[in-house]
């Protein structure tokens, strides 16, 4: 694990204080783990039980508006200009919580970050008043292309400094918490000289930022790689946790586990969120479910289910 | 954004792994399928093996989500025209597309931007191939289907040049920004011959010599995979404003003068739009001209065709 340093802050420029927009610690604050996890913290009660937002939903909800903490709603979806997706979110703000979930930063690509982008995300979240906001811990593109998938690189220390820098600029410039997710994955690098774990901590550290921790991408890439799953959960400090994500996986004829979103949560990913919560609850919890997506009342009973796994 | 620059391994292997996730899937079996023996080497020399799955089928994982990903952007963006090709006919044109234009910038919804450009050069490019996988679509469908198809032959790349153009039209309508109807003052209805009206973005005018609307409609939930039946060919052309309301998209139909008087007010004043459509118009269309196109004009501001007027200084 790398301990920040002086000489970092002083050579990427940074400022040794940074402001406290609302409420915000600064790096050298946030490294020392101050923040720690509470409903002012995250915004939402701490066992608050959310939905990720889709489309096939809409109709049950604006005529049932059932019982739901949160939601969380993919941010790109929402960024561009069209108005009937805005017309909606603002139906659904005005009822529950809604943070903001991106597919799109390229955390770990090579380029530099989409200054456009990142406008265009902080006037989201303050349109939606997220109470915080999220992507992944990984690269979606490189020289100018986009290939629209969660991708992994080696883990090596030299990238964490480096990962830390931009996401903390990301936290700073959204002025509110910002979640790094760990990735399912289904390659690992011969160049790797960290697990992930460290990786993804050291970086969440350095940066100051909090854990979106997906217990299910837990769950696969230990199936595809090998690792022992409580290992991972046991290196989390889960006082930085901003909210554990569930969700389905289907596994392919040559075993491999692909992180698909389109079943119900498995009996030995509900066992995993059990022993996180033992570990490190309570935390709010969101339910994904992307494809052979079920109607609503179907999958507030499948996210319901986390009630019983915490007792 | 940040002073310091990437690693330089970082963009090196970005660079190998992204020509590895863009490999085409070979479709010589029937199926799309991904072929790791022509994957970087370098890349395939750092894939581990997993307990599960060699290094080169991992990395495979991503090649098949990268293109699948696309195909079903693609084919949600253009549903019409997937729906006449069949999902693997507009498969390869998707493919050729991408390969060409891969997606820039990290919208997914621009990923099919320029897709009915493409469709349309190539099918100029392969006219006889493109008919001839037509027909051989066809020849799984019903008798009827095939006279349809008999009746159309020749034109086949026009109805998939039309349709892609109408799904082009309704993703534009429908993801269009808000917009406030322009609503002329009575001090601007008294120059408006002389203003260039600014057409709606959630409003779209387009024409169709097949029945492509309808058929778009009864193809919108239907997740078959086949080709549908080739409409025949209306007898005489079509057209309609595509329009979004609060209540959804809808379809108005408009008369073809109508139409001609709204496509050259895109791009004239009021005045020089109604000189260009009278010289146009035959004697017998002339005698009437002026009390439909005030009637044509008052209709499309009161359905919110236009969100604005330019008069020049």
């Amino acid at each position: 694990m790398q301990a920040i340093s002086t000489c970092y802050l002083l050579g990427v420029g940074l400022p040794l204080v940074a402001p406290k927009a609302r409420g915000l610690l600064s790096r050298s604050e946030a490294a020392t783990g101050l923040p720690g996890r509470s409903e002012a913290a995250t915004g939402l009660p701490p066992n608050a039980l959310g939905l990720g937002l889709r489309l096939p939903h809409y109709s049950h909800l604006f005529e049932h508006w059932p019982e739901v903490g949160y939601f969380e709603i993919i941010s790109e979806n929402f960024i561009g200009p069209a108005l009937p997706p805005r017309q909606k979110l603002d139906r659904i703000r005005a009822r529950y919580p809604i943070v903001l979930h991106g597919v799109g930063l390229n955390l770990l690509g090579h380029e530099p970050l989409d200054e456009g982008y990142l406008d265009a995300l902080c006037r989201l979240a303050d349109d939606v008043e997220a109470p915080f906001v999220t992507d992944h811990l990984c690269w979606t593109g490189d020289h100018g292309v986009t290939h629209h998938d969660l991708l992994p690189t080696p883990y090596r220390p030299e990238l964490v400094s480096w990962a830390a820098e931009r996401a903390y600029e990301v936290q700073r410039r959204l002025g509110r918490p910002f979640g790094l997710e760990n990735l399912s994955s289904y390659v690992e690098f011969r160049s790797s000289t960290m697990t992930e774990w460290e990786f993804y901590t050291g970086v969440v550290r350095e940066a100051g930022c909090s854990f979106l921790l997906d217990v299910n991408n837990i769950y696969v890439s230990s199936q595809n790689h090998g690792f022992d799953p409580d290992a991972y959960l046991a290196a989390i400090d889960f006082s930085r946790v901003l909210q554990v994500h569930l969700a389905g996986h289907t596994r392919e004829p040559d075993g491999t586990i692909v992180d698909t979103h389109d079943h119900p949560v498995s009996d030995a990913v509900w066992a995993l969120y059990a022993r996180a919560w033992k570990m490190g609850g309570p935390f709010p919890t969101l339910l994904e479910w992307d494809a052979h997506i079920p109607p609503m009342k179907d999958a507030l009973a499948e996210l319901d289910k986390a009630k019983a796994v915490r007792a | 954004m940040t002073a310091r620059d990437a690693p330089a391994w970082l963009e090196e292997l970005e660079a190998r792994f992204g020509t590895v996730i863009r490999t085409p899937l070979d479709r010589a079996t029937g199926t799309l399928t991904a072929t790791p023996a022509l994957y970087d080497a370098q890349v395939l020399g750092e894939a581990l093996d997993g307990p599960k799955a060699s290094g080169a089928n991992r990395l495979a994982v991503y090649n098949r989500q990268y293109w699948f990903r696309l195909f079903e952007v693609l084919q949600a963006a253009f549903p019409l025209t997937t729906r006449l090709l069949g999902h693997w006919s507009f498969n390869d044109y998707a493919g050729r597309f991408l390969l060409a234009h891969p997606p820039h910038g990290w919208d997914l919804d621009r990923a099919p931007d320029g897709f009915e450009t493409f469709l349309s050069a190539s099918l100029d490019d392969s006219e006889v191939a493109t008919r001839e996988a037509l027909i051989e679509n066809s020849e799984a469908q019903q008798s009827d289907s095939r006279r349809s198809l008999s009746g159309a032959r020749g034109a086949e790349p026009h109805v998939l040049i039309e349709s892609a153009r109408i799904d082009v039209a309704w993703r534009g309508v429908f993801g269009a920004p808000r917009v406030t109807p322009y609503k002329p003052s009575p001090s601007d209805a008294a120059r408006l011959l002389d203003a260039r009206l600014t057409p709606s973005p959630a409003v779209a005018f387009v024409e169709e010599h097949w029945p492509l609307l309808e058929l778009r409609k009864t193809v919108r939930d239907d997740t078959s995979e086949t080709p549908v039946a080739l409409p025949t060919r209306l007898p005489h052309a079509r057209w309609w404003a595509l329009v979004r309301r609060d209540e959804g998209m809808g379809q108005l139909p408009l008369a073809p003068r109508e139409a001609e008087l709204f496509t050259l007010l895109s791009s004239h004043t009021v005045a020089d739009a109604l000189g260009l459509l009278e010289r146009a118009c035959t004697d017998e269309e002339r005698a009437a001209l002026p009390a439909k196109t005030q009637a044509w004009l008052a209709r499309s501001v009161e359905l919110d065709f236009w969100v604005g007027a330019e008069w020049r200084a």
